[in-house]
């Protein structure tokens, strides 16, 4: 294996990137992985032990659902695509981490000066 | 889609997350083929960035919810194949399972019925019952003890009129001599069938609080002196005899030759105030007695014959009420001139719980049931430890299996499940098969304990209480034997267990299986001199000298009181009896009597020599015809028998049996002659013409310790009619029953048979309980010798597996076959010693505690013991020979080879 993430992923944080990815249009598994890497700027790297298990789940859950259809080069992929509800759980799960990160920011504000 | 749908498409779920997984891997290989990696060396990378695609597949399948019941049905699917590819270890687990829990249930079955049963009546609870021990049938005079349980109908009323604590107080005939009543349907020209009848007070059903099923049941206005003759049937009589005809009640039935109207059919699944094997047809008012029962006895105010029951009030104390009654019994009794001032001061009443009726069935099953479910607790035990061992064996044996498994990314806790769901099936499995091993095992208790009898209100069927137990018994033995072997398999590391291979050069069979071995053949050495025991105890009792003769002897019991016969026309009949049975071909000896030896009832009265009043016995009393001692084998020792010349108009006379001399006497006294007086008629002494030997009448336990007195059945006597006809010939006669039944319709056509039997049947019946207990000990000695040797076999068995390369070396490094076979069989030997090592000295304390349920022994005698340590010592050789002979054909090349 070539690398480690270079963030350890808060619980249920990849559930929400996911979310995200897929909220940009329908789009398969590979191309999510790729997606959040280029997101990222290469700082996150999903491992497929990782996705495919919480696309599963998601599905399970009806956040997402997800159809067979042809890619640009003509094979089938199974594309995932947000829910109505998997929409509204989007929109409230990212209000929640806009807050929880506000608040801990604002905890951790000027701690690395003071830590150092 | 809903998560039923996705469980049947699993199939289909399973081919699209491979085709999704292997899309990404060729998305992957695309990409890295784009920056210039040619295809091999990009699909290498893929797949190893990638990583364990079944590992990521499994986690897929655990995300989705139907996940753990997808799993359950193939590790059960799964479990099943296992269990089907090794069917001796499937048939082996499920028969110690069925055999070992079925025989508790089966158990279980009876003493719920039998021990822990209330009667079907409103509120058992708040029944008590005068009295706390089971007398029978009919008696009067003081107790020894001054323990008062059955009461006449003076005492009862007495006692109702002066108890308010009572609600109701209801009292009931205490027992019946074979059948009291005779029944024909119609005046009709059918013959009359003798019946259970049982004489109750008009408050007995509404203290019960029962409802009629048809028509109405009795009232407190049928039970008075000169009401109309009614009666009420029973559910099960009405149902089964009459076939739930309707037209039964409100009919006329003809009940020992008196018109008696049927008002009504007792509920459903009542069978009398008592568990018996006999219960109640027909339920008559008390009041009715001298009507229906023209003999003697019951007309006497002191004879004791009713068990009283009532319901108390809320709220009444039990102990002041216990102080009232018996108070009441010391004012009854100050009053009878038996009764001397102690006697009075002694007498007492216990109360005792009435909700299960009068408890005579309980009292004498008790003991043998509460033994009888330690012995099946012990084999319960031997059981539990030979699934121990099995399973313990097959998880190591599938330790191999469980490393692959795991090495190929099976995760550690599905197998442990996996492993669970296969003990837990094999469990249900066993479970399954011990419910029908306990509804069998209760049926065959059932036939032991009460032979013959189909009237018994005991159903074999298991309880819900007993379908419980039989299942939480199963899977707690297949989880807590389960759970073992699989976290042993879960644990092991896969990379070590496949290296090491199968190859081992210890023991083979672990030291928890070794004491398993053990223990279950201290425990099969424990049962079986306990089942040796038994029979010996019943081999003893029934070859004791009963001192009389039982072959070619037939024995009638008509009741002659039920067929109409008045005080001055029974001797008429007893000389008819006489001339006619003497007139059917090849009959010897005609005898008739009160009672006959080991018939189990007897009639007890106080006697004393005249002269010396204060040595006061109590003697049996039985009054008999001339041939009578001939027909039952009764040698006369001195002086003479009864004989012709004893007439209601010669001397009082009476002949003793060697016990009464004994008691009475002095040794080297001549009792001839002498003179003694009985409480039943002191105005009438007996004069001693004769001693005879000390023929058993109830019990040979007590051989020769009853005092008994025969008086000639042609001098009026108290005691009630003579109801036994002893036929002897001087052949086997098959057909005597009918030719007996033809002689008496000959007679009078109202004089039915109401029991026929052998003399042999009639001394076996008394001792079925130590029969049963004796076959039981036996079958649950075999049972328990069955299982270790299958623990044995099942543990020596794998040790030859797991050695077997062990032994290759062995016999290659120059070995015989001789050495190998020892060597196996001496572990055999060598655990079964330790077994008998343990189980001996148990065996012998065991005992000591069942020391009182024997006869005649007090230890455990060599030859029993000698007989257990031999079977179990040739079980074990067997067990042990079967694996070492095969250990011994090992073929060196193939052993080392094999690997």
């Amino acid at each position: 294996m070539k690398k480690e993430n270079k963030f350890d992923l808060p619980q249920g944080t990849l559930d929400l990137l996911i979310m995200r990815v897929v909220s940009l249009g329908p789009i398969h598994g590979y191309a999510i992985a790729q997606r959040i890497q280029q997101m990222s700027r290469e700082a996150l790297q999903v491992q497929q032990g990782s996705l495919y298990p919480a696309l599963h789940r998601l599905e399970y859950k009806k956040l997402l659902m997800a159809k067979w259809q042809a890619t640009e080069t003509g094979r089938e992929a199974k594309f995932y695509e947000l829910t109505a509800r998997g929409r509204a759980f989007l929109k409230d799960e990212t209000e929640n981490w806009k807050r929880l990160t506000d608040v801990v920011g604002l905890i951790l504000k000027g701690t690395l000066e003071g830590v150092s | 889609m809903s998560w039923f749908w996705r469980l049947f498409s699993r199939k289909r779920m399973d081919i699209e997350l491979d085709k999704e997984l292997r899309f990404h891997i060729e998305a992957q290989v695309a990409d890295k083929m784009r920056s210039g990696i040619p295809e091999n060396e990009a699909r290498r990378l893929a797949r190893l960035e990638f990583g364990g695609i079944d590992q990521i597949k499994e986690s897929c399948r655990q995300s989705r919810g139907t996940a753990w019941l997808e799993s359950l049905l193939q590790d059960v699917g799964y479990g099943l194949r296992q269990l089907r590819k090794s069917p001796g270890f499937t048939l082996t687990a499920v028969l110690t399972l069925a055999l070992g829990i079925g025989a508790n249930a089966a158990i279980f079955t009876l003493v719920n019925a039998v021990l822990l049963r209330d009667l079907p009546v409103v509120d058992p609870k708040s029944l008590v019952r005068l009295g706390n021990w089971a007398d029978c049938c009919q008696n009067s005079g003081p107790k020894q003890d001054g323990n008062y349980s059955m009461f006449s109908t003076e005492t009862y009323e007495q006692l109702k009129r002066n108890t308010p604590e009572f609600e109701e107080l209801a009292a009931m005939q205490a027992g019946f001599e074979n059948r009291p009543v005779v029944v024909r349907r119609d005046a009709g020209q059918d013959a009359a069938i003798p019946r259970m009848g049982e004489f109750v007070s008009g408050n007995y059903f509404g203290m019960f609080g029962l409802r009629p099923a048809k028509g109405r049941l009795i009232s407190a206005s049928d039970d008075v002196a000169g009401a109309p003759l009614v009666a009420v049937m029973s559910y099960s009589t009405w149902k089964n005899v009459y076939s739930g005809d309707d037209s039964v009640v409100g009919s006329t039935f003809w009940m020992n030759t008196k018109p008696v109207t049927v008002i009504g059919v007792a509920p459903e699944g009542f069978y009398g105030d008592r568990m018996s094997s006999t219960p109640p047809d027909f339920y008559l008012p008390i009041a009715t007695v001298p009507n229906q029962m023209g003999g003697k006895g019951f007309r006497d105010p002191t004879q004791n014959w009713l068990d009283i029951i009532g319901r108390v009030k809320p709220g009444v104390a039990l102990v002041p009420l216990q102080e009232k009654l018996s108070g009441e019994l010391k004012r009854i009794y100050a009053k009878d001139p038996h009764f001397s001032a102690a006697d009075i001061a002694k007498a007492h009443l216990v109360l005792s719980a009435g909700g299960a009726g009068t408890q005579s069935m309980q009292h004498s099953y008790a003991s043998n049931l509460k033994l009888l479910m330690w012995i099946a607790g012990l084999v319960l035990m031997i059981a539990c430890a030979n699934i121990a061992n099995l399973l313990m064996v097959r998880g190591m044996q599938r330790k191999t299996e469980m490393s692959v498994r795991t090495a190929l990314g099976a995760m550690r806790t599905r197998i442990v499940r996996q492993l669970l769901t296969e003990s837990v099936l094999l469990a249900g499995i066993g479970g399954v098969t011990a419910l029908a091993v306990s509804y069998g095992g209760a049926r065959m208790l059932l036939m032991l304990a009460f032979p013959g009898d189909q009237h018994l209100p005991i159903s074999a069927r298991p309880s819900f209480e007993v379908l419980g137990f039989a299942i939480c018994m199963a899977f707690a033995t297949g989880v807590m034997f389960g759970v073992a072997p699989a976290l042993i398999a879960a644990k092991a590391s896969p990379a070590d267990a496949l290296r090491s291979g199968t190859r081992t050069t210890v023991g083979g069979a672990s030291l928890v299986q070794r004491g398993l071995v053990v223990f279950q053949a201290a425990l099969s050495v424990v049962l079986l001199v306990g089942a040796g025991l038994f029979s010996q105890s019943l081999g003893k009792l029934q070859h004791t000298d009963m001192e009389l003769q039982s072959k070619n002897r037939y024995i009638v019991h008509i009741n002659a009181q039920a067929a109409g016969y008045k005080d001055d026309q029974v001797n008429a009949l007893y000389r008819t009896l006489e001339e006619r049975f003497h007139a059917i071909p090849g009959v010897v000896n005609v005898g008739v009597s009160t009672f006959t030896p080991m018939e189990g009832n007897d009639d007890g009265y106080g006697v004393h020599l005249i002269g010396q009043p204060d040595i006061h016995i109590e003697a049996t009393n039985i009054i008999v015809n001339p041939e009578y001692f001939n027909s039952v084998g009764t040698r006369v020792l001195m002086g003479r028998g009864i004989n012709v010349h004893d007439t209601a108009t010669s001397p009082h006379v009476a002949v003793v049996n060697q016990d009464f001399v004994h008691a009475l006497f002095k040794p080297g006294e001549n009792p001839i002659g002498r003179s003694f007086v009985a409480d039943e008629d002191s105005s009438k002494p007996y004069v001693i013409v004769g001693v005879v030997a000390g023929t058993s009448y109830t019990d040979v336990r007590r051989n020769g310790k009853r005092p008994m007195y025969f008086g000639p059945l042609a001098q009026p006597s108290e005691v009630g009619y003579a109801g036994a006809i002893v036929i002897q010939t001087s052949h086997p006669t098959t057909d005597m029953e009918e030719i007996a039944r033809r002689t008496l319709m000959g007679i009078n056509s109202n004089l039915a048979i109401q029991k026929f039997e052998t003399f042999d049947a009639q001394i076996a019946g008394r001792f079925t309980h130590e029969r049963m207990l004796s076959t039981l000990m036996l079958l649950f000695g075999g049972l328990a010798l069955l299982l270790a040797t299958l623990g044995l076999y099942g543990v020596t068995a794998y040790s030859v597996v797991r050695r077997t390369s062990e032994i290759g070396i062995r016999m290659a490094l120059g070995a015989n076959r001789n050495f190998v076979v020892a060597m196996i069989l001496r572990s055999a030997i060598v655990q079964t010693l330790f077994g008998l090592a343990i189980g001996i000295p148990v065996a012998f304390y065991g005992a000591t505690l069942v020391r009182s349920q024997l006869y005649g022994l007090t230890t455990v005698s060599g030859s029993v013991l000698w007989v257990a340590v031999g079977m179990l010592l040739a079980a074990a050789c067997v067990a042990g020979a079967i694996p070492a002979l095969r250990a011994a054909s090992v073929d060196p090349v193939r052993a080392l080879r094999m690997e």
